[in-house]
């Protein structure tokens, strides 16, 4: 009778329809784009999209949303630069903990002090970007006695890139954190119900607070790799990846209102976002113009998902 | 005097999957109240959105004062005097009783290029005396008022409509309308409805049958999309219509009372003189093993404040809680968890379940700890736990899979009862647990709970009527204005009348 009923089609679905007619429709647009050259490329974007994507379904799944992470690959680039030289190869884990430390920040703040993550973020997004640009307004390069170490995100194994390895590893830590681990269930539960979940005893800001770190973690990971590939860091290069990660994760079938969807369906979402952004230069959309597309692609994905019975009005 | 002004012939509407009416006729005479009763998923609320135009039918006539129309939404259906009261409520509590009243038809009022304020607080006062209301302010916030009176403003704004559109002899239905009253407002509302019937029409829906059959002149059963009954007031029982209803002879027992068993010696919970500044004061109570203790007493009288003081989610300002002799404090709903009390909540929807979950999900929930084979859960494990529950329960579900949004009232009040029982909670504190469930799964629900008390359960109760509380507790305790005035024993074969008890309420 309501709504709900005439959406039988489970999102995912529907985001692994659009997957197929996706790469149909950039190969009879383009041969090329099925070469090996090319899908090497996508997947390599993809990595990136997956590793931050996957820390903003964390976020997005118990309802809320990060809009910090772009400033925290900012950050981690400009910092894994210049602890590169220093520290070797103790600046991995130093900036993979800068990460979670930004992330505990945000779910702090959005727990302790009770404000909307909306708000909260958008804060910790101005105060992680000038930390950023106090650190070097201008943009760092690799140390030269670094690139072995940059070189290892950037190698490969065989035919197989350790960056497709990194974005794996880290599908595989949230996809078995969500599913088998109760943190995980946890989250879900705060998105589906946050009065129930508490009247039921659970620990609601011990769940945000890691859901927010490991979004961090995520945008960290993102970071390291991206700098890694670009051989620098600057505080302007993860802007773009607030609306790409949120994009990444509703285009996957995940709601933003909350405990519907998760880490497959982010998956999914990665490598349509990859496909779409490789595939429309590759058929030669005008790039000012592929915005247009992307920007109707996460209305329509979010129109899809979004769950109307939580809200009265929608503002 | 028995003019009809409304008919619907022959109303067919068909969802996805279901057939909600089948062919059904119905009438509604001028100056009549007419009672719609029927189980959860009879049909009630499809045939009463037809009536206001929300759902279009998909066959069958729809003739008001003997012209046939079709709507095109509730819109039109206000127009010719067709309106109705929903459950929820569709009043803006931020703004005052006579900006609602009139709400998105100021133009009358309007001296340009401004609202007359003074000129619409007069007409509103005229409008509030229709209703009972009389000696309210208009200017009011709406949030401010009880949940009986903005159910007044509510009929108070239909009848000016109507009479705004010019529409003779309105129709007002009401879905549930005593749901949210108290006992002495009921009667208000009643004592309203009859005065408001010498010039309009009256359909209502409630649960409670004693309600239907007492200020109906009409009553209407519909069973599964079917009119099973179309009876005048002076030939309806309340048994005939409850067997109407289910199709099928109940429990000749209410409240399976042969199954009620007599509580251990033992003192499971005890409180002492516990109090909450401004709510309730000297509040003390031994609950014992596998006793029910009905809590009794009108809106206020700081009932709902107890039960959320031993449920963890509000904090006493004094007193004691013992369990099992051990003294305790709850700072959350999760310390009061860990010390064995369940609170099955009164809003399943928004307190007690995850509906958008699945059931599995739902009733794990606060045993996933079990779940697990090493670090991880195990799905296998979750499965069986859930699959185990559903059978005992015996909740109606295709799969555990299924999600709670998709399943009836009583289902869902059932995997609510499932998560508990599954903690292994040594006290529940049921809130309204039949609250909008249909006949036959009440029924189930109150063998379950004479069930867990045999079993060694303590139960608190807080039920919909007074005839409930007394039929399932093994004794009541009532409290009024925040205090408690009465403890009165409810044996199995020597339970008071509600009538002996009522006194003490009001």
């Amino acid at each position: 009778m309501s709504v709900k009923n005439k959406v039988a089609i489970k999102p995912i679905y529907i985001s692994l329809g659009l997957f197929v007619v996706l790469v149909a429709a950039f190969t009879i647009g383009n041969k090329s784009f099925l070469s090996l050259y090319n899908a090497q490329t996508i997947l390599n974007a993809v990595g990136i999209l997956l590793a931050v994507g996957l820390g903003q379904a964390c976020v997005i799944l118990t309802g809320g949303i990060d809009l910090s992470v772009g400033s925290i690959m900012s950050l981690v680039s400009v910092v894994f630069m210049l602890l590169l030289g220093p520290l070797g190869p103790w600046a991995f884990p130093a900036v993979l903990l800068i990460g979670l430390v930004s992330g505990a920040l945000n779910g702090l703040i959005v727990s302790k002090l009770k404000i909307p993550s909306f708000i909260a973020t958008l804060g910790t997004q101005g105060i992680l970007l000038s930390i950023a640009y106090l650190l070097s307004a201008g943009p760092l390069s690799v140390p030269d006695n670094s690139y072995g170490l940059v070189d290892i995100v950037n190698g490969a194994i065989g035919p197989v890139k350790s960056v497709w390895i990194i974005g794996l590893a880290t599908f595989a830590i949230f996809f078995v954190m969500e599913r088998y681990s109760r943190m995980g269930r946890g989250i879900i539960y705060v998105g589906a119900n946050e009065r129930m979940s508490y009247l039921s005893g659970l620990d609601i800001d011990r769940i945000r607070l890691v859901a927010f770190s490991m979004s961090g973690l995520g945008a960290a990971i993102a970071g390291v790799v991206l700098s890694s590939t670009l051989y620098s860091g600057y505080p302007t290069i993860g802007g773009v990846y607030v609306l790409n990660s949120i994009a990444v994760v509703v285009v996957g079938g995940t709601a933003m209102t909350g405990g519907a969807g998760g880490m497959l369906n982010t998956l999914v979402g990665a490598l349509i976002m990859g496909i779409l952004n490789n595939g429309m230069t590759v058929v030669g959309v005008d790039v000012y113009a592929q915005q247009v597309f992307l920007g109707v692609l996460v209305i329509f994905a979010v129109a899809v998902t979004f769950d109307r019975s939580k809200l009265a009005i929608i503002k | 005097m028995n003019e009809t002004i409304l008919e619907l012939k022959g109303i067919s509407k068909s969802f996805p999957g279901v057939a909600a009416l089948r062919n059904v006729d119905l009438r509604v005479d001028r100056n009549e109240i007419l009672g719609l009763v029927g189980e959860n998923g009879a049909g009630k609320s499809t045939l009463m959105k037809v009536m206001i135009g929300f759902h279009r039918a998909d066959e069958g006539k729809y003739i008001l004062r003997g012209q046939e129309m079709s709507l095109s939404g509730p819109e039109e259906a206000i127009r010719v005097g067709v309106g109705m009261v929903f459950q929820e409520g569709s009043m803006i509590p931020n703004l005052s009783v006579m900006d609602n009243l009139f709400l998105a038809n100021e133009r009358g009022f309007v001296r340009w290029p401004l609202l007359d304020r003074k000129r619409m607080a007069e007409a509103a006062r005229e409008q509030l005396e229709a209703v009972g209301l009389g000696s309210l302010d208009p200017r009011t916030l709406m949030r401010d008022l009880p949940a009986s009176r903005k159910q007044m403003i509510e009929i108070a704004r239909l009848l000016w409509l109507s009479s705004h559109y010019g529409a003779e002899n309105p129709i007002l239905i009401l879905d549930e309308p005593t749901t949210v009253l108290q006992a002495s407002e009921t009667e208000m509302l009643f004592s309203i409805l009859g005065e408001l019937k010498k010039k309009a029409s009256i359909v209502f829906i409630s649960h409670r049958l004693e309600e239907v059959v007492l200020h109906s002149d009409r009553i209407v059963v519909l069973k599964d999309g079917i009119v099973v009954a179309d009876a005048p007031q002076a030939k309806a029982e309340v048994r005939a219509i409850e067997m109407l209803m289910v199709g099928h002879e109940l429990a000749a027992e209410h409240y399976r009372e042969s199954m009620q068993g007599s509580p251990s010696g033992e003192v499971v919970l005890s409180v002492r003189d516990l109090a909450m500044t401004g709510k309730f004061e000297g509040f003390s109570l031994d609950l014992h093993g596998g006793e029910i203790v009905g809590l009794v007493g009108l809106l206020g009288s700081g009932k709902e404040e107890v039960c959320r003081c031993l449920g963890g989610s509000e904090s006493p300002s004094a007193g004691k809680i013992s369990i099992r002799g051990r003294e305790t404090r709850f700072n959350s709903p999760k310390d009061a968890i860990a010390a064995g009390i369940g609170v099955i909540p009164i809003d399943r929807r928004n307190e007690g379940l995850a509906t958008s979950l699945d059931v599995a999900n739902n009733i794990n929930l606060l045993v996933l700890a079990r779940m697990r084979r090493g670090l991880f859960l195990s799905p296998a494990l979750e499965r069986k736990s859930a699959l185990k529950w559903i059978g005992e329960v015996m909740i109606k579900t295709p799969s555990p899979q299924t999600a709670c949004s998709t399943l009836s009232g009583g289902n869902q009040q059932k995997v609510v009862i499932a998560k508990w029982l599954a903690a292994e909670a040594g006290i529940l504190v049921l809130d309204h647990p039949t609250r909008g469930i249909d006949v036959g799964a009440k029924d189930e629900i109150y063998r379950r709970i004479r069930e867990l008390a045999a079993a060694g359960l303590s139960i608190i109760i807080m039920c919909d009527t007074l005839e409930e509380d007394i039929g399932l507790s093994d004794r009541i305790v009532i409290m009024k204005d925040g205090r408690m005035v009465r403890d009165i024993s409810c044996a199995k074969g020597a339970k008071p009348t509600p009538v002996d008890v009522i006194s003490y309420v009001v």
